[in-house]
């Protein structure tokens, strides 16, 4: 009697490699980013698309998109959605602003009170979706009429404008401002610039500097928010959590996984990180606008899908949404490089997006043996 | 049986439970020893899910006592009650069949490894051990990164019930783990909870399927209407009594008749 | 497996086939122009245009490049990344001189000669290093149109305005409130760019303010809407009604006597002139001394002609 549950059956097929790979969620944005570099290599290859600056314009956009697609990965991942992201963006910015340049406070304060009511605010997302079990597409979404209604109303009541600029004299000698407008390895571009790897500036001041000066802290954010997310999803036991909250949030608590903690962490993740977007931008351009971050968050979540997760939670990569984030933004700016109407960009998208949604449906039968 | 020996684990006494003006239960008395199967048998609607809820924590009882290992007990929370030695394997949420058999073996319980400043989960420890437990109940998986959604249903629920037995369950409920099962699958799982008794602990095997009852039970109490029939020993009672208490009687009767006892 | 690929090849293939049609192919000099505009703005076609007639009279090669949803951090890496494709020439739009003067200056220092327009003013397009501005400031069209208004009797408006995210817009509306030497206050709202919103507040405002003299608009896609909600209250032609820039509707709503004036900065020069004089620069060496004022001309029913012809495609 004991044995018989030892027999293998003999109508399951034996599994290949091939197919075992296929269940990876990152295989699809792999192979995706393979062939949109291997594409604009063909299309793009000598209209500056590969030089320092050409690479500099793509990381940096692609390094957004990242630092969104993690945190609405992670929140995915955990079951939920967050269309409040773009607003938030917005929101964070205004709210550096008015607070920097309006009101006069020093730039880091400036900052950190807004990264704490903007968290706070993704904890008051997550807990209105917790306690009234309403989705979070319904509950985000006022979220994303209310932000952006006061990121336009604060400017016009205090300044009668809704661009409210003046932030990089205001953050001249803060010491958090660098952290997220600055740029590091400087010395190391110099030093390619004199061994002629990089272009330098043919005149007017800064002639002779290299075209590039330095990595944006938008993309060492990007790299380190992407890492720990990984890191945190597939190493811990939090990162359990996450997927068990997401895959069915009754079977964990069942088991103890404090499923409403879980998720309320997540949404304010995902704030913490279209906060961070907001503000490498605020310190980069030093001006804060009402219109900053539209349609952002649905680029997040497009960025995910693409990297394989699964909009019904519970599945996905961080190294895919990042992925994701990263054919994203060479598409975006590729297409430009390749000569292509900008309007199809948008033509892309909806393909890609189809694509990727049809593969994970796919994956998601493989995985869970649906037929 | 040497099991009877022993004094009960679970002791469920008199329990009531009101939702509103509906009396879900009333006055239902249970107890489970160690190293017993204790069938709970009755209908649907009979009050059976609102029985082992309580048992687990989920509910409190409006009247009536809990005693555990001797003391009255009052759990606040299925975590509670886990963590006294309640295990609870649900018929269908117990599982998420995106994860790992390991992940979810180990789900809100996952084993960490100190790295410098960090807690990481054990996966070499978790992978081993999920194997193992796995192997101890009839089950030889492929690989511990399987995902659970492959599995068959017979073997979800072997892995829910070796999940319990090796976080040291005292009392294993299970809540109709062999309904949406075929014959064979069926049989992987009795046999299952045939190893679980023999490792000393209790089993609550709630079902409304006669034969799987008899097939394995020490005891069986049938459960109508929110109330206790009464409990019968193996060997004390037919199949066919069973059945009749379950059915309520009489009507029951005169339908299997002409059936021709095929129910 | 299959599936996927199959589908990977087919975007491939048709991504190649648009990278194919598309690129200009015409020789010599490249020039890139970049807007500030949302996909959705209408009125940007005349820039376009314009910009296409230059491109084929000049035979250069000329691309039209606009953040999609208007996001003004976005114009800027689209600004970097025309830099990085090394054009000889950039026309852009100066929405907004924190965010982009950056980018446009760094576009400068590596050789590229760029002009600036519509937006922003003669003394930022000065001290970022532009070769000059085409175009018609805001503030002060919208003061002189303000003046004008006064003139005719004018002492309290409504500014509609379907942009209200850009300062430019607001400038308008505020430069017109201090050419009729009133406080802007409440006259001004934020209409959203959805026709029939736009219709409804511009309703509203006048039903809860009927005292209103004037209306504002700043664009045909507040004017267009707002002609209408006139209609339906029966104000058209009552009410002092005056827009920044032409189209269609508002042509014709001219010469029907609905609309008093519309201020037309002539985008199609802004689009066309600076494609012209980077060429001659490029060329032979000339450039014009000073910059180039597109506008303001205020349009009026007299003269209508041309305007009504080539309305929405070059006026």
């Amino acid at each position: 009697m004991s044995d018989v549950n030892a027999v293998v059956d003999e109508r399951v097929k034996q599994t290949s490699g091939l197919r075992k790979a296929l269940i990876r969620p990152e295989l699809g944005a792999i192979v995706g980013t393979i062939a949109v570099f291997a594409f604009f290599i063909v299309f793009a290859g000598d209209s500056g698309m590969f030089n320092a600056q050409g690479v500099l314009n793509w990381s940096t956009v692609s390094a957004q998109f990242v630092i969104i697609a993690v945190g609405a990965c992670m929140l995915m991942i955990a079951g939920e959605f967050d269309l409040s992201v773009g607003s938030m963006i917005g929101f964070a910015g205004m709210s550096i602003a008015i607070m920097s340049v309006t009101l006069g406070w020093p730039v880091w304060i400036a900052i950190l009170v807004t990264f704490a009511i903007c968290i706070a605010i993704g904890a008051l997302n997550g807990i209105i979706v917790v306690r009234t079990g309403l989705p979070s597409f319904i509950v985000t979404l006022a979220f994303l009429f209310i932000l952006r209604g006061f990121t336009i109303f604060f400017p016009q009541l205090i300044e009668r404008r809704t661009i409210i600029g003046g932030i990089s004299d205001v953050a001249q000698g803060d010491w958090l401002a660098p952290v997220f407008g600055g740029k590091i390895l400087g010395g190391l571009f110099v030093w390619l610039a004199d061994l002629g790897l990089v272009d330098t500036f043919s005149r007017g001041t800064r002639e002779g500097q290299p075209v590039v000066d330095g990595i944006p802290m938008l993309i060492v954010w990007a790299l380190g928010l992407m890492i720990l997310a990984h890191v945190v999803l597939t190493r811990t036991r939090f990162g359990n959590w996450v997927f068990a909250a997401g895959g069915d949030a009754q079977a964990a608590r069942y088991v103890g996984v404090p499923v409403n903690r879980v998720k309320i962490l997540m949404f304010m993740f995902t704030a913490f990180c279209a906060t961070i977007f907001a503000t490498c931008q605020v310190m980069e351009f030093g001006s804060a606008g009402a219109d900053r971050g539209l349609l952002k968050e649905f680029e997040a979540i497009i960025a995910v899908v693409i990297g394989g997760a699964l909009l019904t939670g519970g599945y996905g990569s961080v190294i895919g949404a990042a992925l994701g984030a990263l054919i994203f933004g060479v598409v975006q700016q590729g297409l430009f490089f390749a000569g292509v109407e900008s309007s199809l960009f948008r033509v892309f998208l909806g393909v890609i997006l189809l694509l990727a949604v049809i593969l994970n449906t796919y994956i998601r039968r493989i995985i869970t043996g649906e037929r | 049986m040497a099991s009877f020996d022993h004094n009960p684990i679970v002791e469920m006494r008199n329990i009531e439970k009101h939702f509103g003006p509906v009396i879900a239960l009333n006055g239902v008395s249970f107890d489970v020893r160690p190293g017993e199967c204790h069938c709970l048998l009755g209908d649907n609607g009979a009050g059976k899910s609102t029985f082992i809820k309580t048992m687990s924590g989920v509910h409190k009882p409006t009247g009536g006592e809990i005693m555990f290992e001797g003391r009255p007990m009052s759990f606040d929370s299925p975590r509670d009650a886990m963590e006294a030695g309640i295990a609870t394997v649900y018929q269908d949420l117990a599982m998420i069949p995106l994860m790992s058999v390991t992940r979810n073996f180990w789900m809100g319980r996952e084993p960490v490894k100190r790295v410098g400043p960090f807690n990481f989960i054990d996966f070499k420890m978790a992978n081993e051990t999920t194997m193992a437990e796995m192997r101890r109940m009839g089950i030889n998986l492929r690989s511990p990164d399987q995902a659970v959604g492959t599995l068959s249903g017979g073997e979800r629920q072997t892995v829910a019930i070796a999940r319990a037995v090796h976080f040291g369950a005292k009392v294993l409920i299970l809540d109709e783990p062999t309904s949406a099962l075929g014959v064979r699958q069926t049989a992987n799982v009795l046999s299952t909870i045939d190893k679980v008794r023999k490792t000393g602990i209790g089993v609550v095997f709630i079902t409304h399927n006669v034969r799987h009852a008899m097939a394995v039970g020490d005891r069986f109490t049938v459960l109508n209407r929110g109330k206790t029939l009464g409990t019968a020993q193996r060997g004390q009672i037919t199949p066919e009594e069973l059945q009749d208490m379950m059915a309520g009687g009489q009507e029951m009767v005169e339908l299997e008749g002409s059936l021709g006892g095929t129910v | 497996m299959n599936t996927f690929f199959k589908s990977m090849a087919a975007t491939a293939v048709a991504a190649a086939a648009l990278a194919g049609a598309t690129a200009a192919q015409a020789e010599g000099e490249r020039y890139v122009l970049v807007s500030h505009a949302p996909d959705s703005d209408s009125w940007w076609n005349t820039i376009k245009n314009g910009l296409a007639l230059a491109g084929d009279q000049m035979d250069v090669e000329v691309e039209y490049r606009n953040p999609p949803t208007g996001d003004l951090a976005d114009m800027a890496r689209i600004i970097e990344q025309a830099t990085a494709s090394g054009p000889d020439g950039i026309i852009t739009t100066l929405a907004d001189y924190d965010v982009l003067s950056g980018p446009i200056r760094d576009a400068v220092a590596s050789g590229i000669d760029v002009i600036i327009i519509n937006s922003g003013t003669p003394e930022q397009a000065r001290e970022v290093g532009a070769l000059m501005y085409v175009g018609q400031p805001e503030y002060d069209a919208g003061f002189a149109a303000g003046q004008r208004a006064a003139g005719d009797g004018v002492t309290s408006f409504l500014c509609v305005n379907h942009y209200i995210a850009q300062p430019a817009s607001s400038e308008r509306c505020q430069g017109f409130a201090d050419g009729l030497g009133v406080d802007l206050g409440n006259q001004m709202i934020d209409s959203g760019q959805d026709p029939s919103e736009i219709q409804n507040r511009v309703m509203a405002y006048l039903n809860a303010n009927p005292d209103t003299d004037a209306v504002l608009t700043l664009g045909p896609t507040s004017a267009d809407p707002t002609i209408l909600a006139l209609d339906q209250m029966g104000l058209a032609g009552d009410i002092y009604f005056g827009t920044f820039d032409l189209g269609g509707d508002i042509v014709q709503a001219i010469k029907d006597g609905v609309i008093e004036w519309g201020i037309d900065q002539q985008p199609f020069l802004q689009a066309y002139l600076p494609v012209v004089v980077l060429t001659n620069y490029h060329r032979l060496g000339v450039l014009p001394g000073n910059n180039i004022n597109s506008g303001p001309g205020f349009v009026t029913a007299d003269a209508l002609g041309l305007v009504e012809q080539l309305a929405g495609e070059y006026r």
